[in-house]
């Protein structure tokens, strides 16, 4: 009885570990055919920089108008924009024909990948695995500035740094289980890109500033149902602020496995539901 | 030579079509106005957080709470357009050699059906999330309404140039073969330079220098400074002479897609 227990434990891990070689190999012709458009790609990443450099300056602008928001300094609020952004940019490089679930749903793309030897989720992600050096310079940049002036007024310490990387980590796993969520709705709805709308672009431009700036209400709903307040300004609270306590970094851990696995159920769920939308 | 005049009632019957095609999609659209509702709810909420420890200058927070109402609401008139007009796709597909040996000038034949969206989408988003974010933030018409008419038509102005710049951006296609990138650059920029969020007054003078040398300011802030009843009619000539600009450069640029267009394939 025994042996056949490890003999299937052993089975999985196998499968386990044949599941991340394809993955990776799957990532690398993702990453090749991208390549093969090298203009574009160095536009897009230009542009990316750009577009990024003009939503801070926008949160920017009214601080140095206005010096603080609900007592969040500048720097304090540059520091919840690239958390949000470097958590966003480690689910989009890796997710991102999650978010794009909506094409494959109305194109009956999805037919195709239902009949592949592999879990859907695992033959979607590395499709659309994209490098995004432009959010990338952009998000450590701005975190690197408002890390330099904190650090300067010793506001924080050298300990910042890891426990924001650790931030970052755990918020990218949120944003994932939020798309994931989102994504799944599809199946039963098949065009999702307004409910994206919300739980994804608008909930997320709302976590770029403290939570206190809304009605109670709506950071309720940016703590809970949209957690997306896991993301920078719970972590913030301790890192920054010194409020609440290191338990905050299993919570965020807990938090986000936990979002994580909901998301994957409901995923599993939804997808048994599935209708094709025929040709 | 292909002339503009002769064309009108074709141009009326594109438009006309570019509409009932977005009509048959109205139900689900009007749940999208939600989401964009949230959106401006949500900026408002920003405003409104702002205003509790600072003064919003002459805007005050109720001001500030129009200005982002009517920002939000003219976006579908100003900037939620269609990307590049189509024309990238057109270059994908090979489209683009037929469109441009039809008897109409390419421009015009674009401009035409994306007025029909235009007017689809102001009705069908601009008014519904107007609607629901006066509700939501217990807000009434400006001076009941009579600051609109000038607010509409500075709007106008600015649907105009945004057909131009999509026109010229969707052109850039045949040589970047990706331009969804521009179109996005071309958003970012909107939010800052047009006054979407912040009133221009409120960046910093360099940043202004450089929005008012744009075009960005007559399509937001311009119509907003009307309906809110703080604009001077003279900005409605920096809209006239963006739009004569702006038509110049897209002559310019079909000219210049005439000469780089290639047939592949047989």
């Amino acid at each position: 009885m025994n042996e056949r227990k490890a003999a299937g434990v052993t089975d999985r891990r196998l499968a386990l570990r044949n599941y991340i070689k394809l993955y990776l190999i799957l990532i690398r012709t993702s990453i090749r055919s991208r390549m093969q458009y090298r203009f574009n790609f160095a536009l897009g990443t230009l542009l990316a920089a750009i577009i990024q450099l003009s939503e801070f300056l926008m949160v920017a602008i009214v601080l140095a108008k206005f010096g603080a928001v609900r007592g969040w300094t500048m720097h304090e609020v540059g520091y919840l924009f690239a958390v949000m952004t470097l958590a966003k940019t480690l689910y989009r490089t890796f997710a991102n024909e999650v978010h794009n679930l909506e094409r494959y749903l109305v194109e009956g793309e999805l037919d195709q990948l239902l009949t592949k030897p592999l879990p859907v989720l695992l033959s979607l992600m590395p499709r659309g695995f994209r490098l995004m050096p432009g959010e990338l310079l952009q998000g450590g940049a701005i975190l690197a500035w408002a890390f330099g002036e904190m650090l300067q007024t010793g506001q924080v310490t050298w300990w910042a740094v890891p426990q924001t990387l650790f931030a970052i980590v755990t918020g990218g796993v949120v944003l994932f289980a939020i798309g994931m969520a989102t994504a799944t709705c599809g199946f039963w709805t098949t065009r999702i890109s307004m409910l994206q709308n919300m739980t994804e672009d608008a909930a997320q431009t709302a976590a770029r500033y403290p939570l206190t700036l809304y009605p109670g209400w709506m950071s309720g709903l940016l703590l809970t149902a949209i957690p997306v307040g896991l993301v920078g300004y719970l972590p913030a609270l301790y890192i920054l602020r010194g409020e609440l306590g290191l338990w905050v970094f299993p919570v965020l851990a807990a938090a986000s496995c936990l979002a994580v696995l909901l998301a994957l159920r409901f995923w599993k769920f939804g997808i048994s539901k599935y209708q094709s939308t025929g040709s | 030579m292909i002339s503009f005049r002769s064309n009108t009632r074709l141009y009326r019957a594109l438009a006309a079509k570019a509409y009932a095609r977005n009509i048959q999609y109205r139900g689900s659209h009007l749940l999208h106005n939600f989401a964009s509702a949230a959106f401006g709810y949500l900026y408002a909420c920003i405003w409104m957080g702002l205003g509790r420890d600072h003064s919003l200058g002459d805007y005050g927070t109720i001001g500030m709470m129009h200005y982002i109402t009517f920002t939000q609401t003219s976006l579908w008139v100003a900037s939620f357009t269609t990307m590049g007009l189509g024309i990238p796709q057109s270059v994908r597909t090979g489209q683009i050699a037929l469109d441009l040996m039809r008897p109409v000038h390419l421009f015009a034949h674009l401009m035409a059906k994306e007025w029909g969206q235009i007017a689809y989408q102001f009705l069908y988003k601009s008014i519904p999330i107007y609607i629901v974010m006066q509700l939501a933030l217990g807000l009434t018409p400006i001076d009941g309404g009579r600051t609109l008419p000038l607010a509409l038509t500075a709007l106008a102005g600015a649907a105009y140039m945004t057909i131009c710049m999509n026109y010229m951006m969707g052109i850039s296609a045949l040589w970047t073969t990706e331009s969804s990138w521009l179109y996005w650059g071309n958003q970012a920029l909107m939010n800052l330079l047009a006054g979407f969020f912040i009133p221009l007054e409120w960046l910093p003078g360099w940043l202004q220098t450089v929005a008012w040398a744009s075009p960005y300011p007559f399509m937001l802030y311009a119509p907003t400074q009307f309906y809110l009843g703080k604009g001077d009619p003279v900005l409605l000539l920096g809209t006239l002479a963006w739009c004569a600009a702006l038509t110049l450069l897209c002559m310019l640029s079909t000219k210049a897609l005439r000469h780089k267009v290639e047939v592949q394939g047989g």
